[in-house]
């Protein structure tokens, strides 16, 4: 799954080091190579000592995630496809930005992580060590998140995430190196929750579908909190393996619980079987169905049953009639893949441009510098307006989108599934910087 | 191939670690690839020991993996715990422990059943890692932030930390796996590993407690597997949850089955080619996820033509160009020694556990054997003294090799009871009986195929001299006292000293009825029970195998069956004639050739037969 | 959620898992029992058999047509595979043999992943069982429901090809008795190639029904091959009746665990695995004959 890969063996210089390194008997001298007057960290500057720099990309590709992860991939070969050929979308959010990075094409190489954390760092770690990727990426399971961050960490490689839900992304298991743009479980819950008490009163029974692992767990919790603030109870929370075949036995103890809500928590093709088998379970005719974070496509794969359902979500296509740099983006990428961009395409191609943008500002690859560029926290553009970055823990605050399934008759075109329903700016949704427990760690 | 010219191996394995990091990377292998590659050749190790070795297929590997893995990145992410090699250590002894107690529910039963219950508690680890477990586990998660390996040296402080610097110490790690598996595979337990591999009820019969010794080799895997898993967090800093699942098992028993099992570094150069062809398939030929289908591919076939796997195939061909000039040098040689037999000397029975016994050696009364409502042995009673030569005959389906069986412990008769040298025997395992100095020679060939003759003998030899088990994994088998005079006297007893280095398949197959009675012999038995000795042999191995037979009785108790009367009544003293699972007469071999009685039976029976 | 509502409707959906289980794992122990071969592909002949029916119910639109053409497809591929590769290690150890059939089971699910891709495909189940059935006590899936009844028939049918038919007695026989089979002078190699069909196509119909109810991918049949195991260990390895009792038993443990709590329910399957194993070595129904 290779796309572009660089093979290149361990340069000359490599090998002295290794040779010094095996007579040592220790850690590897560090041997500029380079007249530079910054010292090497991770890849850099091994990395673009060329005309090139090296960015390694993991996605799902196949198993449960494969669907979203596709349309990730699209994102980010449309942003480094941009910011190669200095596009005007990336100007807007780069102004710097001529051809490349700091004048580096940009090249890449893809693996399938299938959305398991061991396969995504297997794969990276190839990217670092044979093609001395200068930034990586990969997500759409927190999982993977979370391992990469450990791994940019100690790598010294800049991490830009993918798709990640989980409040641990930047709570507990945030690193130095890592950035996220996305919404996540936090933010979801703090913006839909309000709407839910709204539509449905207080006092509700919910009844919760989680997938098991840090993302489920962590946006679980973080709707439970909410929603016991307006008096919600939880009737039962029905925990279930990543890629689950069948949910009938959660199913049933959902049917039986007496919840009058079915909030679902389940991500990628769970979330669309699962949301299926509820139907065929009856549970959808009992209880109202709630996604609090949405899940790229499901409206149309599960064909119809999102109708009247909230959900929270990155980005619409339609807030293009809002957005002007939504419309350009929108644009661009239904041009060269025929369909509207959902919200995964959309974190790619932003994450990345905001990343090009922090290079050019530092002057340089050398992490730390772009690090402390992100850090500074200035105000930057995005496809739904104004964002920043915190430097407490590297999480990107911007606005949620509230959005609710359109009843067939009221849809326009083939693809519009969703009405927004409102934007929730971000200030407001946000813990404590310190609240879930992030420490990033050292610059080098 | 491991056993010859000392530390040979353990050279080759140093040169080539050591040179590895200059050559490799001009074939395109980035440091984490080989490294990754140690972890699953080090995985290996244990596995080719309990299934190259053993015969064991277990896809359960991945459970013990896993725990070693968990247990380890555990401590040292969670407990605060700052020993890398010590988390390795304590993993690699909590796997152990885990290996040995899953081994006691697995091994109960053999062969097919075993394998599914590996793949059963492959997949049970699994799920007990993501729920009861999640807490210690991270359950999908898995745990990130696993340290690399450090250690204080008083001057200076030396650290792996990744790529090259810390293929030094999984390398190191390696090497002092192999060497620790080589003693293992060299010791007498490696021996007995082997001889439950080719032929497991044999081993049973020469006196070997075969399912302590499986679980051994069970919990040897299981630590291999343990530390390993500890290694692939250190490796990757991260412990991943998927060590757990069912296809890393598969992963490890398809590239051990590459590389060649039963050789050590099978699953090493089975891992490199996995690897590499996932790398290259994927990268250079653009194959994307059809690699693993191409692999898959190339599995097949190894199973179904090259049996060794690519290095069993290598060393066919080696064999091929360096035996060929072997064996004619071997042809070359006069062969005149084959009929100048000089019959040495019996070696001593083992001594007897009651000197002052002086009543029959064996004494069964009443022996009744049913299946369902077919009788086999009914109401059998008989006696046999010290020293005494005793013949068995009668006709096809008259129940004597059942009644044998029963002799031996092989099966439990239904009623009745068996004392041997005043001991009730009744009931005992056939292992115990061995021990005791009771043993069988067989009707049909029990060999450990796949070994060479004195590799079999030794294996016998070895259960008289070691007891029924002893886990002496790190003796070498020469300093085995007494065993290399017992195995080379038994070998010039059977006449097949100059055969020694014989693979068992390339002998003929008197050569084999010798083994047979050899293998019986080498545990040195006080009562020895010889099943149809002579058949199938040509007349003049018959007269050869009598005169065998002969010199072997001298100071020990035998019973014969055979359909050889001629040669039988030679041979022995007295004749007991069994007929339709009862015993119809006993007497001198004059009284019997006389007797109506007996021509009655025959004729009756297989026509011809005493004629023979 | 432990309440009796509950405990009925897990139950009644632990009956519907345990008889598909029992069809597949009786596929596997009929090879067994007359083969001597554990067929580690068995779980990819599950999903052929799904993945089969799916292309014929492109082509037809009919399920109906979809089960007969699947069912077809598998049992051909059963018997191409024992005539040109399973026949080949009759004589092998049985250690070659489950290696054979891991990889070839590997190839399969790799070649339908090519041909595929390792997104879901969804087979709609036919028209008339569409919908929710009200049991009174439950509302249940209207098709899972049909797939208890068709399950039944196709058990049904199975019992009657080995207790009614000459081919049946055979078999039976020669899971008692190899040898006293091969003595009779019958064709074992003709009667090995049609129950090797007959236990695939068992695997490839369960396939092919189970469907509508999952999504397809092409690992679906990696799970079930685990519990076919489990079913099969406790049940007996080559006993039919054990293989139904064992997959109804296991239905029903993974259900009522499912009750307490889902991450449980291969917990319990293998504890319970364990307990028979320990109590009765060959299985609740299992014989002696061979290991």
């Amino acid at each position: 799954m290779t796309d572009h890969l660089i093979r290149r063996g361990l340069s000359r210089r490599g090998l002295l080091q290794t040779t010094a390194g095996l007579i040592g008997g220790s850690v590897l001298p560090a041997m500029p190579a380079f007249a530079e007057d910054k010292p090497a960290v991770g890849s850099y500057p091994a990395g673009v000592s060329g005309s090139t720099a090296f960015i390694g990309i993991s996605v799902p590709r196949t198993g449960t995630y494969a669907v979203q992860g596709e349309d990730e991939l699209k994102g980010y070969q449309l942003a480094i496809e941009h910011i190669n050929s200095g596009h005007d979308l990336i100007k807007k959010i780069s102004p710097k930005t001529s051809k490349g990075v700091l004048g580096k094409e940009l090249k890449f190489g893809v693996a399938d992580s299938a959305a398991k954390p061991n396969e995504a760092v297997q794969a990276q770690q190839r990217f670092i060590s044979e093609n001395k990727a200068i930034m990586i990426t990969g997500g759409t399971s927190s999982a993977v998140a979370v391992a990469l961050n450990k791994l940019a960490q100690r790598e010294k490689v800049i991490f830009v995430c993918g798709i990640s839900g989980s409040n641990d992304t930047t709570g507990k298991d945030c690193v130095r190196y890592g950035f996220r743009q996305n919404f996540f479980g936090q933010t979801a819950a703090a913006a839909i929750g309000p709407v839910m008490v709204k539509e449905f009163g207080k006092g509700k029974k919910a009844a919760y579908l989680t997938p098991d692992y840090t993302y489920g767990h962590t946006v679980t919790k973080s709707m439970q909190d909410f929603l016991a603030t307006a008096g919600w109870t939880t009737v039962t929370n029905q925990v279930a393996p990543l890629g689950a075949p069948d949910y009938s036995s959660y199913l049933l103890n959902v049917a039986n619980s007496g919840a009058d809500m079915l909030i679902n928590v389940n991500w990628g093709h769970d979330a669309v079987l699962s949301t299926q088998q509820a139907k065929q379970f009856g549970v959808l005719d009992k209880m109202k169905l709630v996604v609090p974070y949405q899940v790229p496509f499901i409206a149309r794969e599960t064909g119809g049953l999102m109708q009247g359902v909230y959900a929270a979500t990155d980005y619409w296509w339609t807030l293009e009639d809002k957005f002007p740099l939504a419309k350009m983006f929108n644009e661009a990428f239904e041009k060269k893949y025929g369909y509207k961009p959902e919200w995964g395409a959309e974190n790619a191609y932003v994450s990345f441009a905001h990343w090009a943008r922090m290079c050019e500002q530092a002057g340089s690859f050398n992490p730390p510098d772009v690090i402390k560029a992100y850090e500074k926290g200035e105000t930057l553009p995005s496809l739904v307006g104004d964002v920043h970055y915190r430097p407490e823990d590297h999480q990107c605050v911007r606005p949620v989108i509230i959005v609710k399934g359109k009843q067939q008759k009221d849809m326009k075109t083939k693809e519009d599934w969703y009405d927004v329903v409102e934007i929730v700016p971000g200030e407001g949704l946000m813990q404590k910087p310190d609240a879930f427990g992030c420490h990033p760690g050292d610059y080098s | 191939m491991l056993k010859q010219r000392p530390f040979l191996i353990e050279t080759l394995t140093a040169i080539g670690l050591i040179v590895a990091p200059f050559v490799l990377p001009h074939l395109g292998f980035a440091p984490n690839t080989v490294n990754r590659i140690l972890v699953w050749g080090l995985f290996g190790l244990g596995f080719d020991i309990l299934f190259g070795f053993t015969g064991l297929l277990s896809f359960g590997q991945s459970a013990f993996y896993g725990t070693g893995g968990f247990v380890a990145a555990y401590l040292l992410t969670r407990a605060g715990f700052g020993n890398v090699l010590g988390a390795l250590i304590i993993g690699m002894i909590a796997a152990a422990a885990t290996g040995y107690l899953i081994g006691l529910i697995a091994l109960r039963r053999t062969g097919i059943y075993f394998a599914m219950i590996t793949v059963a508690i492959a997949e049970v680890f699994f799920f007990v890692e993501f729920n009861p477990l999640s807490d210690f586990t991270g359950g999908e998660n898995g745990l990130p932030g696993v340290p690399t390996p450090s250690f204080n040296l008083g001057f200076t402080t030396v650290h792996f930390t990744n790529g090259w610097s810390l293929y030094q110490f999984i390398a190191l790690c390696y090497f002092i796996g192999v060497i620790i598996a080589l003693r293992i595979v060299r010791s007498p337990v490696g021996a007995i590993f082997s001889a439950i591999r080719d032929n497991p009820l044999r081993a049973t019969a020469v006196g070997h407690n075969i399912h302590g010794y499986k679980l051994t080799a069970f919990v040897i895997a299981a630590a291999y597997a343990g530390f390993a898993g500890g290694l692939l967090g250190v490796l990757q800093a991260f412990m991943p949850p998927d060590a757990f699942t069912f296809d890393t098992s598969g992963q490890l028993v398809m590239q051990t089955a590459i590389g060649g099992r039963g050789t050590l570094f099978g699953p090493l150069v089975g891992a490199t080619v996995w690897l590499f062809l996932q790398d290259f398939l994927q990268s250079a030929l653009g194959l994307g996820a059809a690699w693993k289908l191409v692999l898959g591919v190339v599995f097949v076939l190894l199973v179904c033509f090259l049996r060794g796997g690519i290095i069993g195939g290598l060393a066919d061909l080696y064999r091929l160009l360096s035996g060929r000039r072997k064996r004619s040098d071997a042809e070359a040689e006069p062969d005149t020694e084959t009929t100048l037999h000089l019959a040495p000397a019996p070696m001593q029975a083992k001594e007897v556990a009651h000197p002052a016994y002086s009543g029959p050696v064996l004494k069964a009364t009443g022996l009744t054997k049913r299946y369902g409502g077919l009788v086999a042995n009914s109401d059998i009673d008989f006696s046999v003294n010290q020293g005494e030569l005793r013949g068995i005959i009668g006709p096809n389906g008259a129940g004597k090799s059942t009644f044998f069986k029963m002799l031996t412990c092989e099966i439990a008769p239904t009623s009745g009871q068996i004392v041997f040298e005043g001991r009730d025997i009744t009931g005992l395992k056939v292992t115990e009986v061995c021990q005791l100095g009771l043993t069988k020679s067989y009707q049909v060939n029990q060999l450990f195929t796949g070994l060479t003759v004195r590799q079999n003998l030794t294996i016998a030899a070895l259960a008289e001299l070691r007891g029924k088990f002893r886990l002496d994994l790190f003796r070498k088998l020469s300093s085995v006292k007494g065993l290399t005079e017992q195995v080379e006297h038994t070998l010039a007893l059977v006449n097949l000293t100059r055969r020694a280095d014989t693979p068992v398949a390339e002998l003929a197959y008197g050569e084999k009825r010798r083994l047979e009675i050899g293998l019986a012999l080498a545990t040195s038995p006080r009562l020895l029970l010889l099943d149809e000795p002579l058949a199938g042999m040509s007349p003049r191995e018959r007269v050869e195998t009598v005169k065998l037979l002969k010199s072997i009785a001298r100071g020990r108790t035998m019973i014969i069956i055979d359909h050889d009367m001629d040669s039988l009544f030679e041979l022995v003293e007295r004749v007991t004639v069994l007929q339709e699972g009862k015993v119809l007469l006993d007497g001198t071999p004059e009284e019997i050739r006389t007797n109506a009685a007996v021509q009655e039976a025959y004729l009756g029976g297989v026509h011809g037969e005493i004629a023979a | 959620m432990i309440s009796w509502p509950n405990l009925v409707s897990q139950l009644f959906n632990g009956l519907a898992l345990g008889a598909l289980l029992a069809l597949i794992s009786s596929g596997l122990t009929i090879i067994y029992g007359t083969l001597g071969v554990l067929n580690l592909a068995h779980g990819a002949m599950f999903m052929i058999g799904g993945y089969a029916g799916f292309v014929a119910y492109q082509y037809t639109e009919s399920f109906i047509l979809a089960v007969i053409a699947g069912s077809l497809f598998v049992m051909l591929l059963g018997v191409a595979m024992e005539r040109v590769i399973i026949r080949h290690f009759y004589h092998r150890p049985h250690e070659d043999q489950l290696l054979v059939t891991f990889g070839l089971g590997i190839c399969f699910v790799e070649i339908i992943r090519l041909i595929f891709s390792s997104q879901s495909q969804l087979v709609p189940p036919p028209a008339i069982f569409q919908g929710i059935t009200n049991l009174g006590f439950m509302f249940y899936p209207t098709y899972r429901l049909a797939v208890v009844g068709i399950v039944a028939i196709a058990l049904g049918a199975l019992f009657i090809i080995l207790y009614r038919t000459r081919l049946g007695m055979i078999v039976r026989a020669g899971i008692e008795d190899s040898v006293m089979v091969d003595s009779l002078g019958i064709n074992v190699y003709r009667v090995f190639m049609v129950v090797f069909g007959i236990g695939a196509m068992a695997a490839g119909f369960a396939g092919i029904v189970n469907a509508p109810v999952v999504s397809l991918t092409p690992g679906i049949g990696d799970d079930i091959l685990v519990q076919t195991f489990v079913v099969v260990v406790i049940g007996g390895v080559g006993s039919f009746p054990g293989a139904i009792l064992g997959g109804l038993i296991a239905g029903e443990i993974i259900s009522v665990t499912s009750m307490f709590n889902p991450g449980y329910a291969y917990v319990m399957l293998f504890a319970a695995m364990t307990l028979v194993l320990v109590v009765r070595p060959h299985g609740l129904l299992g014989v002696q004959g061979r290991e």
